[in-house]
C-alpha cells in the first residue's frame, strides 16, 4: 500500500529540508573557478573570426598575414578541420526530412548562412594579439540574397538556405475530427500569435580551456550543460572517443544555451594544433550575436468550445524559424507539437507544425524547449473563450483540466497526479482582493495561465543516467556523477538524496560531478531531467549500498536486519543497540562486502510513436502548474507592469524547497522578461541587439516578488516522487500577462513582447494606425 | 571585451591636463566618471591612444553661486546633485533630474561634465541645461570660452568642444523663486536611458503663465526646446485641462526618428504625454509656491 504524502514527509530526514547549497558560499565569495577563471602555464588565448554577412559565398581566405603576426600560434580555417561537420541525431523524425540534415559546419567552408557564423580561429599569446590577428585575416565574401522570414523562406522561388530546401522538419497530430467539431462548436475563437527571438542571457558567457594531458588525452574544461560533447570534439578531431575528456565546472547559467557545442570543439582544435593550453572566452556581444537562440513561432489557433466553456477542438498551425542551421529545431518543434493543446482535455485536435530555415541566427534549445512558446497560444485562446462566454477564468480551465488517466492528443495516458485545476485555483486565490490602481491614469487587470512541460527526454531516446555512491572508511560518503551543475542545485540535490538514503547529514557527503573521464555519465543537464534522472541513479546506488551496509550492521548488532535503521551516521536497532557507520564500513571491508555501487536508472522507454495516429507515450511524465498575475497599465503610455505574480507548480516532492522556490522564481522572472521586453531584433539577418543596452532583460526593479506556491502531491517519477521543475515555471508568465492586459484595458496583444508601444497602438493612441 | 590598449595619465593640475589634451589632440580622451567612456572603450567604439584621467583635478569639483546662477564643476557627481549637497540645493530641479539618471552605481561615479560633454540625446542633464537656458564653460590651453547650451549640442554625441578643449563647468541660471519645475521620463526598463524625457519650468504671474519652458530628450539628435508651445502657453490661465489642450492643439515642433526601442510615431506620442505631464506638474508646483 502506498504511503500517504504526509506520512512520507514525516519519515524523511534530509529530503524536504531547506538547505543552503554547499556551493553557494564559494560562489558568493568568488572562490568558485568558473570556466573562464582557469589558468595554466603557457596558456594561449583563442578567438573566433565571424562572418559579417548573413548570406554570402566565401571566395577566398588569406590567413598569411595573421599567421605571420608575432605571438600568433595558430590560425585555422575550414580546411584545417579534420572533420568539419557536427551532427545532431534526431531519432524518430517522422517527416521525409531525415535525421542527417541536422548538421552544422564547424567553420564555414565556402558558404556563410548567418551573421556571426564562425569562419576562422586564432590562438595567440595574448587576447590582444589574437584580436589583431583576426583583423589580419583577409576574407573575400560575395554577398548573396538571403531569406529572413519564414513566409519568404516558404515561397517556391525563395533562395535556398541549404541545398535540400528550406523546410527542415514537419510534425502532424490528428486526434478526433477537429474540423467537424469546430463546425459544431458553440463558440469558436481564431487568432494568430507570434512569439519572438530571445537570448538565454546568462551571467556567464561561453568559455573554456583545453589542453593535452600527459597521456595524450585532449581535455576540455568548459562551461557546458553536456559533458558528452567529448564525442563531438573527438569526431571533429578524428580521435577515438576515449581520447577526449570534458570537465564541466560550475556553470553560470545555461538555460539550453550551453546544450549545443559552444567553445568545446574550437578549443579542442586549437589545443590539438598548438599542443598548448588554450583559453577561449566569448564576449557578451559575441554571445548575443552568434549563439543559437529561442525559436520564434507563428501560432495559428482555431479553438472551439461548448456553451459551458468545455473545450471541444483545436486546429493549430505552427511555424518555427529555425535560423540557418538545424541544431535541435526538429526536437523543439516536436515538444511544441505534443503540448500545443495545453494541459486540457480536448477531444479533437489537429496540429500541423513545421520548422523552416532562414538566414537568421540559428535557434535551438532554450528553457521550455518549444513547449513554452505554446502557452501563449492555448492560454490566450481559453481566456478569450471565457470572455466570450462570460465565464470565470478559473472555472473555464477547471472544466477541461487534464486529470490522471486522461490522454494527450498524441495518445499518451497520464499515469501520475495532474494538478492543473488545483494549481489554477490556488494561484488565482492567492492574488487576494483586487487592489486599487496607483493613479487615475492606471488600470489594473488580472490574468491566469496554466501549462504543462515534459520532464525527462523522449521515451524513444531510451534515456538513462548513472551514478556511483561509496562509503569511505570513516563513514563519509562520496557521490560521483557526471551531472553538470548549471546553477540549479543539481549537485547539492544529489548530496541530499544520498544523505537521506544512507542516514547521514548532507555535510558528510562529497559529490564529484561532470567529468567525462572520472564520473559515471548521467546525460545532459537539459530537458528538466537531472533531478529526475541522476537523482534516481544516486538513489538506486545509495539504496543498494544502504541494503548491504544494513545487513552487515545487523550482524554486528546481532539483530534481525528489519530492526536496523541507518540514521545520524550510525546503524541502530532500538535505543540501546548502536554501531557507528565507520565501524560498519570497516566490517564490510573485512568481510569483502562492496562499499560502493554504481547505480543506473533507466527512464520509461518506448519505440518512436506515430504522433499522427495517436501512438502513445512520448515523454516519461509532465510537470503541471499555473501562474496568476496582476498588471497595471498606464493608459497614456501603454506601459504594463506586473504588480503581483503567483507561481504554483506541483513538484511531486520538494527535495530542497529553497532550490525549488529559486527555480520557480527564476523561471517566472525569465518568463516575465519574455512577455514584456526581451527581443533579439534582426534586420535582414543583421542582429541589432548585441549588447545589454539594446537587448533588454528585466532588472530587479522591473519585477515584483514572485510568490511561489509549491504543491507536493507525492506523485512523480523522480527520487522520492519528485517531478522536474527546471523548465516549467518559464512557461505561463507571458500568456498570463497578455490575459491580464486584456482584463485591464480591453485589448488583446498577440505578439511578444508586449511592449508599451504595442499596447499604445492597440489602444488607438498612435495616430498612424 | 577588454579595451584596446591605451596610455594613461592622471595630471595633478588643470593646466597639465589642458597641455596634455593640446599636445595629443584627437588621440586623447578625457576621463571623468567613466560611465560613458568606459563602455565605449570596452566595446572598442572608442580607441584613444591616451586617456587623461581628470580625477585629481579637485578644482573641477567646485560649486559656485554667481548672481542669478549656479556654476557646477564638471567633476561634480550625479549623486551629489541627487542629494542636493551644499549649494546644489539651490536648484532642486537638479535633484529631480539626477535621480532619474541610470542607476545608483552610475550616479555614484558619473559626473555632470561627463554627461553633458558626451551629449547622449536621451540624457537628462543636457535637457535640464537647455530648459534653464544654461551654458557650458570650455577651457583649453589657449583660454576659456562660454557657450550657450543651445549652441553647444551640435548633433548626436557631438558638441562644440574643439580638440584640446575641456568642459570644466556648467552654468545654470536659477529659475525665479516661486517657479515650478518637473521632470517626466519614460524608459523601457528601470535605470535605462529615457526613451523620451521632458523637463518643464513654469513661472506664474497671478494665476497665469508668465513663462513656461520645456526641453525634451530622446526626440532628436540634440535636446529640443518647444518654443512655439512655450509662446502659446504665455498668459494661459491654469484651469483644469488647459495645458493638456495647449499641448494637444498643435503638433510638437520635433522630428524624432525611430529606433529599436520606439518608433518615431511612438516617440512623438510619448513626447506629447510627457510634455503635458511635466508642464502640469510644474504649473501645480508654481501654483503652490504662490499660495
Amino acid at each position: 500500500m502506498a504511503e500517504s504524502p504526509a506520512a512520507t514527509r514525516e519519515r524523511l530526514r534530509v529530503v524536504g529540508r531547506r538547505l543552503p547549497r554547499h556551493d553557494a558560499r564559494d560562489k558568493v565569495l568568488a572562490r568558485t573557478l568558473y570556466a573562464a577563471d582557469w589558468q595554466m602555464p603557457g596558456m594561449l588565448e583563442g578567438a573566433v573570426l565571424r562572418s559579417p554577412y548573413p548570406a554570402a559565398r566565401i571566395t577566398r581566405i588569406d590567413t598569411s598575414r595573421a599567421a605571420a603576426c608575432p605571438g600568433v600560434a595558430a590560425v585555422l580555417t575550414a580546411r584545417d578541420v579534420p572533420h568539419n561537420i557536427l551532427w545532431t541525431d534526431v531519432p524518430g523524425q517522422t517527416s521525409v526530412v531525415g535525421p542527417l540534415r541536422a548538421r552544422v559546419q564547424v567553420l564555414a567552408d565556402d558558404q556563410v548562412r548567418y551573421q556571426g557564423e564562425a569562419v576562422a580561429l586564432v590562438a595567440a599569446e595574448t587576447r590582444e594579439i589574437a584580436d589583431r590577428a583576426l583583423e589580419l585575416i583577409d576574407v573575400a565574401y560575395e554577398a548573396q540574397p538571403g531569406v529572413f522570414t519564414t513566409e519568404d523562406a516558404l515561397r517556391p522561388d525563395a533562395p535556398r538556405v541549404h541545398e535540400e530546401g528550406n523546410v527542415l522538419a514537419t510534425w502532424r497530430v490528428r486526434c478526433g475530427d477537429a474540423d467537424t467539431a469546430l463546425a459544431r462548436a458553440h463558440a469558436v475563437v481564431e487568432q494568430t500569435y507570434r512569439c519572438g527571438l530571445i537570448d538565454h542571457a546568462y551571467l556567464e558567457p561561453e568559455a573554456g580551456v583545453a589542453w593535452i594531458d600527459a597521456d595524450g588525452v585532449v581535455v576540455v574544461r568548459a562551461s557546458t550543460q553536456v559533458i558528452e560533447h567529448f564525442r563531438d570534439v573527438a569526431d571533429v578531431l578524428g580521435l577515438p572517443h576515449n581520447k577526449v575528456r570534458v570537465i564541466g565546472p560550475y556553470v553560470g547559467g545555461g538555460f539550453g544555451g550551453k546544450e549545443d557545442v559552444t567553445v568545446e570543439v574550437f578549443l579542442g582544435l586549437l589545443a590539438y594544433r598548438t599542443g598548448r593550453p588554450v583559453r577561449m572566452v566569448w564576449s557578451r556581444q559575441e554571445s548575443l550575436l552568434a549563439r543559437p537562440k529561442r525559436h520564434p513561432f507563428t501560432l495559428r489557433y482555431r479553438t472551439g468550445a461548448a456553451r459551458d466553456g468545455t473545450l471541444l477542438a483545436h486546429r493549430i498551425e505552427l511555424t518555427a524559424d529555425a535560423g540557418a542551421y538545424a541544431y535541435l529545431s526538429a526536437l523543439v518543434l516536436l515538444y511544441a507539437t505534443v503540448t500545443a493543446a495545453g494541459p486540457y482535455r480536448v477531444p479533437h485536435v489537429a496540429v500541423d507544425a513545421r520548422a523552416v530555415y532562414t538566414n537568421n541566427p540559428p535557434t535551438s534549445a532554450m528553457r521550455g524547449f518549444g513547449a513554452m512558446q505554446m502557452v501563449l497560444g492555448y492560454e490566450s485562446q481559453i481566456d478569450q473563450i471565457a470572455r466570450r462566454l462570460g465565464l470565470d477564468p478559473v472555472e473555464v480551465r477547471r472544466r477541461s483540466a487534464l486529470r490522471r488517466g486522461d490522454r494527450l492528443p498524441v495518445g499518451q495516458a497520464l499515469d501520475t497526479h495532474v494538478a492543473v485545476a488545483e494549481a489554477a485555483e490556488r494561484a488565482w486565490a492567492a492574488l487576494g482582493p483586487p487592489r486599487a490602481p496607483s493613479s487615475p491614469r492606471h488600470r489594473v487587470g488580472r490574468g491566469l495561465a496554466c501549462n504543462l512541460q515534459p520532464y525527462g527526454r523522449l521515451v524513444w531516446l531510451r534515456d538513462w543516467a548513472s551514478a556511483w555512491v561509496g562509503l569511505e572508511a570513516d563513514g563519509s560518503v562520496v557521490v560521483r556523477c557526471g551531472v553538470p551543475d548549471v546553477g540549479g542545485g543539481q549537485a547539492s540535490s544529489l548530496c541530499q538524496i544520498a544523505a537521506e538514503a544512507l542516514g547521514v547529514e548532507p555535510d558528510r557527503v562529497t559529490v564529484h560531478i561532470a567529468d567525462s573521464a572520472l564520473t559515471p555519465l548521467a546525460g545532459t543537464t537539459t530537458a528538466t531531467r537531472q533531478l529526475y534522472m541522476s537523482g534516481n541513479a544516486v538513489l538506486v546506488a545509495a539504496t543498494q549500498l544502504h541494503d548491504e551496509v544494513r545487513r552487515v550492521a545487523a550482524r554486528l548488532l546481532e539483530t534481525p536486519v528489519e530492526q536496523v535503521a541507518l540514521a545520524d551516521g550510525a546503524a541502530t536497532a532500538g535505543p540501546e543497540r548502536r554501531v557507528l557507520l565507520a565501524d560498519v564500513v570497516k566490517e564490510c571491508a573485512r568481510l569483502g562486502v562492496p562499499r560502493s555501487h554504481l547505480g543506473v536508472y533507466h527512464a520509461p522507454a518506448g519505440d518512436p510513436v506515430d504522433l499522427e495516429r495517436g501512438g502513445g507515450r512520448v515523454f516519461p511524465d509532465y510537470t503541471f502548474g499555473a501562474h496568476a498575475v496582476e498588471v497595471e497599465v498606464d493608459v497614456d503610455t501603454g506601459a504594463a507592469s506586473v504588480r503581483r505574480h503567483v507561481a504554483c507548480h506541483d513538484v511531486g516532492r520538494a527535495i530542497n524547497p529553497q532550490s525549488v522556490e529559486g527555480q520557480v522564481q527564476g523561471g517566472a522572472v525569465m518568463g516575465l522578461g519574455y512577455g514584456l521586453m526581451e527581443e533579439i531584433i534582426v534586420d535582414r539577418g543583421v542582429n541589432l541587439t548585441t549588447s545589454f543596452a539594446s537587448y533588454l532583460i528585466p532588472s530587479a526593479l522591473d519585477v515584483p516578488d514572485v510568490e511561489p506556491i509549491i504543491i507536493e502531491s507525492g506523485d512523480g517519477k523522480g527520487p522520492f516522487a519528485a517531478r522536474g521543475i527546471g523548465e516549467p515555471p518559464i512557461g505561463p508568465p507571458a500568456a498570463a500577462i497578455a490575459n491580464a492586459v486584456e482584463d485591464a484595458v480591453g485589448v488583446r496583444i498577440t505578439d511578444l513582447p508586449i511592449t508599451p508601444e504595442k499596447i499604445a497602438r492597440a489602444l488607438g493612441l498612435l495616430s498612424g494606425g | 571585451m577588454p579595451a584596446a590598449p591605451f596610455d594613461y595619465e592622471a595630471p595633478a593640475t588643470l593646466a597639465d591636463a589642458l597641455d596634455l589634451l593640446r599636445e595629443r589632440g584627437e588621440d586623447a580622451r578625457p576621463l571623468a566618471g567613466g560611465q560613458s567612456l568606459v563602455p565605449l572603450l570596452t566595446l572598442r567604439l572608442a580607441r584613444p591612444r591616451l586617456v587623461v584621467d581628470l580625477d585629481r583635478l579637485h578644482e573641477l569639483r567646485a560649486v559656485r553661486r554667481t548672481p542669478g546662477a549656479l556654476e557646477v564643476g564638471a567633476l561634480v557627481r550625479h549623486r551629489a546633485l541627487e542629494r542636493g549637497e551644499g549649494l546644489l540645493a539651490l536648484c532642486p530641479l537638479l535633484q529631480e533630474a539626477a535621480a532619474l539618471i541610470g542607476n545608483a552605481r552610475v550616479r555614484a561615479l558619473g559626473t555632470v561634465g561627463g554627461s553633458v560633454a558626451h551629449a547622449d540625446p536621451a540624457a537628462e542633464l543636457p535637457a535640464v541645461l537647455r530648459a534653464l537656458d544654461g551654458a557650458v564653460v570650455l577651457r583649453s590651453a589657449r583660454g576659456e570660452r562660454v557657450v550657450d547650451a543651445g549652441d553647444f549640442f551640435v548633433g548626436m554625441l557631438t558638441t562644440a568642444l574643439a580638440p584640446g578643449e575641456l568642459l570644466t563647468a556648467v552654468r545654470l541660471p536659477l529659475p525665479s523663486p516661486g517657479a515650478g519645475f518637473a521632470v517626466e521620463e519614460f524608459s523601457r526598463r528601470a535605470g535605462d536611458f529615457a526613451v523620451v524625457a521632458a523637463v518643464a519650468v513654469v513661472e506664474l504671474d497671478g494665476g497665469a503663465v508668465a513663462r513656461a519652458r520645456v526641453a525634451l530628450a530622446g526626440v532628436g539628435p540634440v535636446p529640443a526646446r518647444l518654443d512655439r508651445l512655450e509662446a502659446a502657453l504665455r498668459g494661459e490661465r491654469l484651469e483644469s485641462g488647459a495645458i493638456r489642450r495647449a499641448v494637444a492643439e498643435r503638433p510638437l515642433e520635433i522630428d524624432p526618428e525611430g529606433d529599436i526601442h520606439a518608433s518615431a510615431e511612438y516617440r512623438r506620442h510619448l513626447a506629447a504625454v510627457l510634455t503635458a505631464r511635466a508642464l502640469e506638474r510644474a504649473a501645480e508646483a508654481a501654483g503652490r509656491a504662490i499660495v
